[in-house]
């Protein structure tokens, strides 16, 4: 990127060949979106339509689908209070999740930015975690967190403290799960981190002569200048949040100590149903119970509510490559 | 590049108009093979290790008869995966599963195939299967299953430690099982439980509410065929038991103890390694034993009742194994030959049964002297023949219902419900509202 | 720009210098010096300890991995071998390497082009397209599972693990919408330079763009590796029915079930998954971190 490969340069060439194009200039733009055009009507265009038409449906991917009307709807409002369980479950994960993510992440990368020998390993140390596939961080912590021997309980009984029993007890295994994913948000320190890099350092020395403290300065100059990225952050968490499934799947199974394929229906949500997300009571109606039509309305519901999180997030967007595109 | 996707898309569209709409499902039967038509059928069933073994054997007699058809033995297949391979339609064919469940499920919806033409096409006489199981491997009218072996519920108990705590026989009633377990619990000097007379949680190993249900007498449903978990007594009795029970270990001990040991079909069993001295467990548990620990001084006897109905001992729950043809099965007249075999041919099921341990499931193959001499085993074959033998029913959309029973029993035992009646009544309900969603 | 740039400045030592009269008092630094290096020591260790422990109870006895001991008595390296030895592994391994590498290929396939289409050119509804792929995006997976896996098994494809790498050679949403960020990136001047030249749309992406959007191929084609390596709801979905088509995380998760107490057992199997991601993070570090960051700032 240092030098240009030609140097001749024509000014304006571009503006002429926008302003004027040449005839059936379409073609080209279309041959080479073609692949995600096709995509996008196959993978995304196509199965919506069919989610609103099967979630009117009773349907066993057996017997031909059977229209019920709202009946499918009806139920999930009022009639199942499972899906309102994990409605509340999902909400729980989204709020504590995004919350404590942010505070967190911007914490550490406030201690590591600071860093100056060894930044390289202490950032491979935190990212470490957050590159290990679920199942397997999960099953880590599973045992890191298993009541009777875990290395979690055994440290804290060395100091008089004795542990919960974590993933095996309904009012914990949230609150587990919640570690586990801070565990692995080595992601989000890297992109603050980043972000907290960005800010001009001039910025800091004229707050100093200000008489400002460092937490003044963090609060006054750090946190303003990155909450671009912070607002990021809590796009990605709530997102995060309202896909939850691996973790809560393994972490259920692995608890109950079922001799079953983790997602078995025996085990899913255990302890008590405490880690039965929304995508989770839809997998299990769907893929266990078949009741596609009824699966089909939980997806537009869950599709509906991730929608609100993308209208802000394209509009954010938007107005970032408008400012862009003035600079 | 693009060429590929567009070539990629316009396959996966032309493949997609010409593979819509259901498939039709023949209502008739498909002849077995000739003699010399190479056939190749695939079994799924969740067997795993010894067990898969024992039906390998089996199968390789079937093939001895049928020189033309090669058997693929596909072992640790559950439900589920049955289910969407069929849905996915490469199933196999022939399906063994573990239990009664699904049943309902399986008949009403198509997934398993109506073997009504076939049985009479080959003049197979249902009289020779006794009335339970032939109840349980059909749903309203419809025969999509054939018995492969029963199981059944029992007591188990560990004699040395009887002794030790100076008990005799078995306990008979719930609340001496509750006392002898007292007598029987053994703890570590830091306060940990190192034997548990009994584990009372429900979900654990064999404690589930279906095969508790029986031994209390709790009725499913009532007249009017809607769930009776809020209007038969029974059940808050067995709950208010269970909880009391949990109680007495406490309920965090008791999760520390059970997270620690062995899987339920794992030779680190805790019966077979001494750390709980009575569990409820089907018979199948003896050949285990058998196999993994044999030095274990047990006995087995019908599993404790409810006090209030004493006359229900000697009875106990039931399942079966079941075996279909899957919709969509490419041989499934191959497949019906194979699960008439193994579901009526005396030598094919002695053998099953001496290997498995399982009860047989023809009248005939009861009366085998081998499985009547057996001491630990004699107990589930009487269980079996009493007439207060009983099963759960089956439900269109199949066992939902028996999550929705086991959850709330589960919540109600760790303390997260306050009020035990309404709570049954309302799940009672939930269990009807359920229903309907399938139907 | 400054983002990609930003990443390098990401290395040790390279720190801008901030905070006031650094030089008047030497003690002060030495203090805080310590304080925020022991802070990150501790921070580090808090991130690091878990692995440490899954890592050393995968060297114990079966027996000492039921207690609360956290050092292994003895060493047993023979678990990973009986790991391997009780499952297929390798078969799995090799199912998930399929899965990761042919939906790597077809992403970059389809993607690029996209991408290009996107970030270079200028057409009618491009605007429209970008949004949709953009939403695309953002959906959660498990909405649009149940009419696509309605539509695969109609193929007669479930049971399989195609149902999750066909799609890549159409449309990988999420890594056109990175890789248009990266081609945003080029001056437009190289573009007309080329266009002078004389280069179609075609080599002007060869020849120019890619070549000079090199370590954003890089990081998407890796993220994208690892999304799919890691992806559990997914071989779950459409290949748990058929376990000669397990990839490691789903045999991982059913590891566990069959070896209820070897806790030493799963825990080398959760070594050997984690292996693999590990040494390619080692490898690849550099674009990693310059993925991570494009995203989290462009994003």
């Amino acid at each position: 990127m240092t030098a240009a490969p030609h140097t001749t340069h024509v000014a304006g060439s571009s503006f002429t060949r926008w302003i004027r194009p040449r005839p059936g200039h379409w073609i080209r733009p279309l041959a080479f979106m073609a692949p995600a055009l096709a995509g996008l009507a196959l993978f995304v265009v196509y199965p919506l339509l069919a989610l609103v038409y099967y979630s009117f449906t009773r349907y066993d991917l057996l017997n031909t689908p059977v229209w019920v009307g709202l009946r499918n709807y009806v139920f999930l409002l009022w009639g199942d209070p499972l899906a309102r369980k994990a409605a509340y479950n999902t909400v729980w994960l989204v709020v504590v999740i995004t919350v404590l993510r942010l505070v967190f992440a911007t914490g550490v990368a406030a201690v590591l930015v600071r860093v100056r020998n060894g930044a390289g390993l202490f950032r491979t140390l935190i990212y470490l975690p957050a590159l290990a596939p679920p199942v397997a961080a999960t099953l880590a912590f599973t045992f890191l967190f298993n009541p009777g021997t875990g290395p979690v309980n055994t440290v804290l009984s060395w100091f008089g403290v004795s542990g919960p029993l974590w993933f095996s007890d309904p009012a914990w295994a949230k609150p587990a799960l919640t570690l586990l994913t801070l565990w692995a948000s080595g992601e989000l320190i890297i992109i603050i981190m980043a972000g907290m890099l960005d800010v001009p350092g001039e910025l800091y020395e004229a707050a100093s002569l200000d008489g400002a403290g460092s937490v003044r300065r963090f609060w006054h100059i750090t946190l303003p200048a990155i909450a671009p990225v912070l607002v990021f952050g809590v796009i990605n968490s709530i997102i995060l949040g309202l896909q939850y499934f691996t973790q809560a799947v393994v972490a259920a199974s692995v608890a109950s100590g079922s001799a079953d394929i983790a997602g078995s229906r025996r085990v899913i949500g255990y302890p008590d149903n405490s880690t039965l997300t929304f995508p989770v009571w839809l997998y299990q109606q769907g893929f266990h119970y078949y009741n596609m039509g009824y699966a089909s309305a939980m997806s537009i519901a869950l599709f509906v509510v991730s929608t609100v999180f993308t209208v802000f997030f394209v509009h954010r967007l938007r107005r970032a490559s408008h400012a862009e595109e003035m600079a | 590049m693009r060429r590929i996707g567009v070539a990629a898309a316009c396959a996966a569209f032309a493949l997609l108009a010409s593979a819509c709409g259901p498939e039709t499902s023949s209502s008739g039967t498909a002849n077995a093979p000739s003699a010399d038509e190479k056939v190749s059928l695939s079994v799924w069933s969740k067997f795993s290790g010894r067990e898969l073994g024992v039906l390998q054997k089996v199968l390789d007699g079937f093939q001895a008869k049928h020189p033309n058809i090669t058997v693929k033995n596909q072992g640790s297949q559950d439900d589920d995966k049955v289910a969407q391979a069929i849905r996915g339609g490469n199933p196999p064919d022939v399906a063994i599963s573990f239990s009664t469940d699904n049943i309902g499920q399986f008949c009403s919806g198509g997934a398993w195939q109506d073997l009504k033409a076939y049985i009479s096409r080959d003049k197979v006489d249902l009289n020779q299967l006794p009335a339970a199981t032939r109840a349980y491997t059909e749903f309203k009218g419809t025969r999509c299953a054939m018995p492969l072996l029963a199981d059944v519920y029992g007591l188990y108990y560990n004699k040395a430690m009887f002794a030790k705590a100076g008990l005799s026989g078995p306990p008979k009633t719930m609340s001496e099982l509750f006392e002898y377990a007292k007598k029987l619990t053994v703890l570590n000097p830091d306060g940990s439980i190192k034997v548990a007379g009994f584990v009372p949680t429900i979900g654990f190993y064999a404690n589930h509410v279906q095969m508790w249900a029986s031994s209390w007498g709790a009725q499913w449903a009532g007249q009017d065929g809607k769930s009776a978990l809020g209007t038969d007594p029974q059940w808050q009795a067995m709950l208010e038991w269970a909880k009391k029970f949990t109680d007495f270990y406490g309920r965090d001990k008791l999760a520390k103890f059970t997270a620690g040991l062995g899987q339920e079909y794992s030779p680190d069993h805790a019966f077979e390694k001494g750390q709980i001295a009575m569990a409820m467990d089907g018979e199948f548990r003896t050949a285990f034993i058998e196999a993994e620990a044999p030095k274990l001084d047990y006995a087995t006897a019908p599993f404790p009742v409810a006090d209030n109905k004493p006359d229900l001992y000697g009875g106990g729950y039931t399942t079966g194994t079941i075996i279909g043809i899957p919709k969509g099965a490419k041989n499934a007249g191959a497949g019906w030959e194979l699960v008439k075999y193994l579901s009526t041919d005396p030598g094919a099921l002695q053998e099953l049964a001496h290997g498995l341990k399982n009860v047989p499931s023809t009248v005939p193959a009861l009366q085998d002297p081998t499985l009547q001499k057996d001491v630990h085993f004699k107990t589930f074959l009487d269980i079996f023949a009493n007439p207060n033998l009983a099963t759960n029913p089956a439900s269109a959309n199949g066992g939902a219902y028996l999550k929705s029973a086991e959850d709330f029993s589960i919540s109600y035992q760790s303390g997260g419900v306050t009020d035990l009646k309404a709570g049954l009544a309302k799940t009672g309900t939930q269990i009807d509202a359920d229903a309907q969603l399938g139907s | 720009m400054a983002t990609l740039t930003t990443a390098t400045d990401l290395a040790p030592g390279s720190t801008p210098r901030r905070g006031p009269a650094r030089r008047r008092s030497n003690r002060r630094g030495l203090m805080r010096w310590i304080a925020v290096h022991s802070i990150a020591l501790a921070i580090g260790l808090m991130f690091v300890l878990p692995l440490v422990f899954v890592a050393l109870t995968a060297f114990m006895s079966d027996r000492q991995a039921l207690t609360a001991d956290l050092w292994p008595r003895s060493w047993h390296p023979a678990n990973f071998a009986e790991v391997f030895r009780t499952a297929p592994l390798l078969k799995y391994l090799g199912n998930s390497m399929m899965y990761s590498l042919l939906a790597t290929a077809g992403m970059l396939l389809s993607s690029v082009p996209a991408a290009y289409a996107l970030a270079r050119m200028r057409w009618r509804g491009r605007q429209t397209v970008f949004l949709v792929v953009i939403a695309a995006m953002m959906i959660p997976p498990q909405v649009l599972s149940v009419p696509l896996y309605i539509l695969w098994a109609r193929l007669h494809l479930t049971g399989t693990l195609w149902p999750l790498i066909l799609p890549y050679f159409l449309l990988d949403a999420f890594s056109i919408f990175l890789l248009r960020q990266f081609f945003l990136t080029v001056p437009q001047s190289y573009l007309d330079a080329a266009r002078v030249d004389g280069c179609g749309d075609l080599r002007t992406l060869l020849r120019v763009l890619l070549p000079m959007t090199r370590p954003g191929i890089a990081a998407i084609s890796l993220f994208c590796f690892m999304y799919t390596w890691n992806d559990y709801f997914g071989p779950l979905l459409y290949a748990g029915e058929n376990p000669d088509e397990w990839t490691l995380s789903l045999a991982l998760a059913s590891f566990r079930g069959a070896h209820q107490v070897q806790w030493n057992l799963t825990m080398a199997a959760t070594v050997v998954v984690m292996l693999p991601v590990i040494l390619l993070f080692v490898l690849a570090q550099k674009s990693f971190v310059r993925g991570i960051t494009f995203t989290g700032v462009k994003g």
